[in-house]
């Protein structure tokens, strides 16, 4: 996430004031961050997608109530994790991992063998996000991929830093022993 | 330090939000218990293992996809600002009795334009201002562009208008009077330029008529049409379908929504087109909306949320 505290505040009165280019601005910004944490949230790229513009949108609509009390980072990661949660009960369908929802990593001079096994662990690594609670994942996501400390990671979520750390530790545990089944656990998606 | 806080305390300093304390804590506790000092290179392994899932990137059709829908939104929140705030005051608006048109004398009854109204109506009311002697609606044959168009809605049941051509007018009727019919319908079509003017003149039309009020003239509804079809805004092509699906269903309307439908780039204004033509076929099923929802519910390249909308659109209407 770029963009200063105060920038950020700027840009958000400018949206409050009509100035599409500020929209821009933000999607420019934030995009790319919350598409990747709706992504991680959901595991379907598609329905990512339309929950990110659905968080655009409410961002456009609600910008006046923005308090300011929270860095603009944390109201739109929590705008994100709602419309996920909104989303997930409306489908009320198991997370599913399809392969191709999983994204490749740019593999410049990578033979095959070494391609298939970077995408191989993308796999297990979205079927281990998928073992973990909604809290857990959130909480997770937002710590290891996003790097925000605990007290913003309470701010997002609504509770407290001590409930952040026990879904953290608790996340990874459950990572951990999932990963440590052995080389098997990598292995077994290739 | 115990065993049992290992976690807490690895996954604090891996965040970086362990104190000096609680680093010495776990540094010494690792030093001596050799399970904890396995389980912390683990969870340090679990925590890299997890970067190997890059994420989705933003592609360049969900960027120009995203852009079009902030735009459009944006102008909506535009017009939502635009809207007249209702005056104070103003004699003419309040005691007219039914159609008003206030001009300055000579120009328009010169030119003759759309009719004028019966003396003993027009004498009536009183006139906008000492110029305005003469009653007379702006001949649009000649294309006029009529400027600063405002539109009022101070009297139930009867429409507003105010813009200036060489001068001041101020128009009010009633919405099944064809001259303000017409009047609305050059508005859309030909005079309004920006999507501020355009979404405001679909506005009135949507306040005016459709269930419950005058149904709309074929006027009306080819410019709504042609708007929905060729305005490069997806804000005013949103307002315009939106303005059709609240008519009464005809074989035009009918006919710009599905080629709304099968066109149109925007997933807005198609969900609108789903939504509209769904109605009409529950009352009506006809083939052709049929068979375009059914094409819609099955198109993988179609946007979620219109093909879920085309799908329970089918399944609500008895085929």
């Amino acid at each position: 996430m770029s963009g200063g505290l105060s920038d950020d505040r700027t840009l958000l009165e400018r949206i409050r004031r009509g100035d599409a280019d500020g929209a821009e601005e933000l999607f420019e910004r934030y995009a790319a961050s919350l598409l990747r944490f709706a992504d991680r949230m959901l595991s379907d790229r598609e329905t990512a997608e339309e929950v990110t513009q659905e968080v655009f949108v409410k961002v456009m609509t609600r910008a006046h109530q923005y308090d300011g009390r929270a860095a603009v980072s944390s109201w739109l990661f929590a705008i994100c994790a709602n419309a996920c949660r909104d989303r997930r009960r409306r489908d009320r369908r198991a997370i599913v991992v399809p392969l191709e929802a999983v994204p490749d990593l740019p593999s410049k001079g990578d033979g095959i063998e070494a391609r298939m096994d970077a995408r191989g662990k993308r796999l297990a690594v979205r079927q281990a996000l998928a073992l973990l609670s909604e809290e857990q994942r959130e909480a997770l996501i937002l710590a290891r991929y996003h790097g925000l400390p605990y007290s913003e990671i309470a701010s997002v979520l609504g509770i407290s830093v001590g409930a952040v750390k026990t879904r953290i530790f608790r996340a990874v545990e459950t990572l951990k022993a999932r990963f440590s089944e052995g080389e098997a656990s990598w292995n077994a998606v290739n | 330090m115990e065993c049992r806080e290992l976690t807490e305390l690895a996954m604090g300093r891996i965040v970086g939000d362990a104190s000096p304390a609680e680093r010495d804590a776990l540094a010494e506790h690792v030093g001596k218990c050799a399970r904890c000092a396995a389980d912390l290179v683990a969870l340090e392994a679990t925590w890299e293992d997890l970067g190997a899932d890059p994420g989705a990137r933003v592609t360049p059709e969900f960027r120009a996809a995203t852009l079009e829908l902030l735009e459009d939104e944006m102008v909506r929140g535009r017009v939502r600002g635009f809207r007249a705030s209702p005056r104070a005051s103003f004699p003419l608006w309040q005691a007219a009795a039914a159609l008003v048109v206030a001009a300055s004398a000579g120009f328009l009854a010169a030119r003759g334009g759309l009719g004028t109204r019966e003396p003993a109506a027009a004498a009536a009311r009183a006139p906008a201002s000492p110029a305005a002697a003469a009653a007379s609606w702006p001949d649009l044959g000649g294309a006029p562009r009529l400027s600063n168009v405002a539109y009022r809605s101070d009297e139930p049941g009867k429409v507003g208008i105010e813009f200036d051509a060489t001068t001041r007018h101020s128009i009010v009727g009633t919405p099944d009077d064809p001259r303000v019919s017409s009047l609305i319908a050059y508005l859309l079509s030909n005079n309004a330029e920006t999507a501020g003017e355009k979404s405001r003149a679909i506005e009135l039309v949507s306040e005016n008529f459709g269930p419950g009020a005058a149904p709309a003239s074929p006027e009306i509804v080819s410019a709504l049409s042609t708007t929905l079809k060729r305005d490069r805004n997806p804000g005013v092509r949103k307002k315009a379908a939106e303005a059709l699906a609240s008519f009464r269903s005809t074989r035009e309307i009918r006919t710009a929504l599905l080629d709304s439908l099968a066109n149109d780039p925007n997933p807005g204004v198609r969900l609108v087109a789903v939504d509209a033509l769904a109605a009409a076929a529950k009352e009506s099923p006809d083939p052709r909306t049929i068979r375009s929802l059914r094409e819609k519910a099955f198109d993988p390249q179609e946007n979620g949320f219109v093909r879920a909308r085309a799908a329970s659109a089918l399944k609500a209407i008895d085929l």
